[in-house]
């Protein structure tokens, strides 16, 4: 009995100092964030400083591009999802309801293709994107962007349809309908749940890209935040306070909607292969 | 307040255009099921669509008889296909289908194809206008695939020493990850009250942003404001003999980048090696271990014989994966050290070539970087693939 409160209590010491690994930068970045704008740089480690104030975030709002730079973002990425979960939809129906010639070897191309390194594709994307005088414009990154997590999508939401009876579509299609009305009424609002975890892989992934929009965008008010936040960080002076600030106004949204989605996003990475 | 308007409806206007871009892809391909034992209006369908594609791109001003010759050949392939495979018998499934894998086929598979192209001519700075405007290129053979081995792809270092490098870095980074997460998975699994708490604070690290983890890590091995040294200060102000054993603060960034990087990517990757591991823990049947401890097995032998072989279908996936994405992972380096000025004692194979393409503007000869790196990771992953499929086998 003794010798479990004693096991209890250092798994407790030692989960609290992972934990606070873990959580610390997130922290430190909320520290800095209420600076007052003369004690930015400091050596301080208190988690509220003295004399917190809410500057950062409005000398961030006021001087730079960031709410231009959230709306780029969110414009690029909601288009982005959109498009990849409703082709990624039907797709799906068509793997999992049907057996057809090439069946097979399309489910092989898919997961073929997450053998493909995103990094790998810039390059060749860059160039088509310029060639169709697109840079610099959301239009670019929209199709840059859309594919990429397609085949995922189509992976977790054939795994969800296979789970929905066949019956309850038969019942549908007995009243009348075809095959199109019964994925419209039936298997469609039977799959919410799994079409918007679809939606959050692909909004996250588009949200947090960094790479292509470093390459595609040019112009400082076409930015995506990702690239806002570095050019913060700056080449020769980082706005630390205004950095910080920005990091907050965009992780804390994040965060939520990943600690709400994690269980479905890992049952469906270990599901089929994705990339990173 | 109006551009944001004007955006909005350009935005709207695309997706207006991609949906009117499907509906005509899914007509085409339906037309030409439907009709498949009527020939006289399968072929004026031919002739007809070839009459339209031919206009589309004409006015796109994409028209070359290249393009146009392999749309016959697709065309006359559609109308076979039709009259004698399918017979009007189960098309639905292709109609669904066809949409997502023509833009998989449009920008997945064309940008792989046109990368195999690209590395086989010259593309570069002083080619690039005439390319863009002419759509002409010289070919150069081989000579890119020569030059990746030859010609280093950043300023100083060569491909050799990357590739080690990029080993290494995996190497370290896939090791760390799975062991601070089988550590963590089993404190947490055995840990009693708070557990979900625990469990959300762990996760943090996978779930923010990486952009924001990456500058805010970078940050804290700042050389005079980052929490690295100043822990180190404090802790040699307290205890001064640190200093003999070599520990004094360092410039993180400048003099030991990839040390760095490693440890913040370390630092990234835990939580989702803790999270696929604690799956696999909890779906151990606790009899397992009951009949163990009755034959009087100890903690470690426990570990050895019971959790190490049954978590193994579990990790072996995550492994995997987590190999993939460590040796893709440009994001990291790239963060750390990609500024003006940045060092490349860091970089691994793929953050070279994201340098050498955007940075040093090389693009056919990181085309052909791409190809070779692309053939390392492929002959990595199929002898991970056969190295644990044989395990299986030897296993039954």
């Amino acid at each position: 009995m003794k010798k479990e409160t004693v096991k209890q209590i250092l798994l407790h010491i030692g989960l609290i100092c992972a934990a606070l690994i873990c959580v610390y930068p997130l922290s430190r970045i909320f520290t800095v964030s209420i600076r007052p704008g003369d004690r930015i740089i400091s050596t301080d480690l208190a988690l509220i400083p003295d004399q917190a104030t809410f500057l950062s975030y409005i000398k961030l709002l006021k001087e730079t591009y960031f709410l231009r730079w959230l709306y780029n973002s969110l414009v690029i990425t909601a288009a982005t999802s959109f498009i990849g979960v409703s082709l990624a939809s039907t797709a799906a129906y068509a793997f999992s309801r049907f057996e057809f010639f090439g069946k097979r070897s399309a489910m092989i191309v898919l997961l073929a293709t997450q053998m493909i390194p995103a990094g790998m594709l810039i390059l060749p994307l860059f160039l088509m994107i310029m060639k169709l005088n697109l840079m610099n414009t959301y239009l670019g990154m929209i199709i840059a962007y859309s594919v990429s997590s397609l085949p995922f999508s189509i992976w977790i939401l054939k795994g969800y349809y296979d789970t929905i009876p066949k019956s309850l579509e038969e019942a549908a299609m007995v009243d009348g309908t075809g095959h199109i009305g019964a994925f419209w009424k039936v298997i469609l609002p039977l799959s919410t749940p799994a079409l918007s975890i679809a939606f959050l892989f692909n909004f996250t992934a588009a949200w947090n890209e960094y790479l292509v929009a470093r390459v595609v965008l040019f112009s400082s008010k076409q930015y995506t935040w990702t690239l806002g936040l570095f050019e913060l960080q700056g080449q020769f002076i980082t706005q630390w306070g205004m950095f910080a600030a920005g990091s907050m106004l965009v992780t804390v949204p994040v965060l939520l909607v990943f600690l709400y989605s994690s269980k479905w996003l890992v049952s469906g990475l270990t599901l089929g292969s994705v990339k990173g | 307040m109006s551009s944001v308007i004007s955006s909005l409806a350009e935005i709207i206007s695309f997706i207006i255009l991609i949906a009117a871009a499907v509906a005509a892809i899914e007509l085409y391909l339906w037309s030409h099921f439907k009709y498949h034992n009527k020939k006289l209006i399968l072929y004026s369908l031919g002739i007809f669509f070839s009459i339209a594609f031919a206009f589309v791109f004409k006015l796109s001003g994409f028209f070359s008889v290249k393009v146009f010759s392999l749309f016959l050949i697709w065309e006359l392939f559609l109308i076979y296909a039709s009259k004698n495979l399918l017979k009007g018998k189960k098309y639905l499934p292709y109609l669904l289908a066809a949409p997502a894998f023509l833009g998989l086929a449009a920008l997945l598979m064309y940008p792989f194809i046109f990368q195999v192209y690209l590395s086989f001519h010259d593309l570069k700075l002083t080619t690039i206008m005439k390319w863009k405007e002419t759509g002409e290129l010289p070919f150069a053979g081989i000579k890119q695939y020569i030059a990746v081995f030859t010609v280093p792809p950043l300023a100083e270092t060569g491909f050799f020493k990357l590739l080690w490098r990029t080993l290494a870095w995996t190497f370290v980074n896939v090791f760390f990850h799975v062991l601070g997460g089988f550590i963590l998975a089993l404190m947490l699994s055995e840990v009693k009250a708070f557990k979900g708490i625990y469990r959300t604070l762990l996760v943090v690290p996978w779930a923010m942003p990486q952009v924001v983890a990456v500058l805010a890590m970078r940050g804290e091995f700042h050389s005079q404001y980052g929490f690295v040294n100043v822990m180190i200060k404090k802790a040699l102000a307290i205890f001064p003999w640190l200093a003999s054993l070599g520990i004094t603060p360092v410039n993180w960034l400048s003099d030991y980048p990839l040390l760095t990087c490693v440890i913040i990517n370390i630092w990234l990757g835990i939580p989702f090696m803790t999270v696929i591991i604690l799956g696999g823990l909890q779906s151990i049947s606790k009899s397992y271990y009951d009949a163990a401890s009755i034959d009087g097995a100890g903690y470690f032998q426990k570990l050895y014989y019971i959790t190490m072989p049954l978590i193994k279908p579990v990790l072996m996936p995550a492994v995997t994966l987590g190999t993939v994405w460590t040796f893709n992972n440009i994001n990291v380096i790239y963060l750390v050290t990609g500024q003006a000025g940045g060092t490349e004692q860091a970089d691994i194979l793929v953050s070279a070539l994201y340098k050498a393409a955007f940075t040093y503007n090389r693009y056919s000869y990181s085309a052909a970087f791409a190809m070779v790196i692309f053939a390392i990771l492929f002959s990595i992953s199929v002898s991970y693939s056969k190295f644990f499929a044989e395990k299986k086998e030897g296993k039954t």
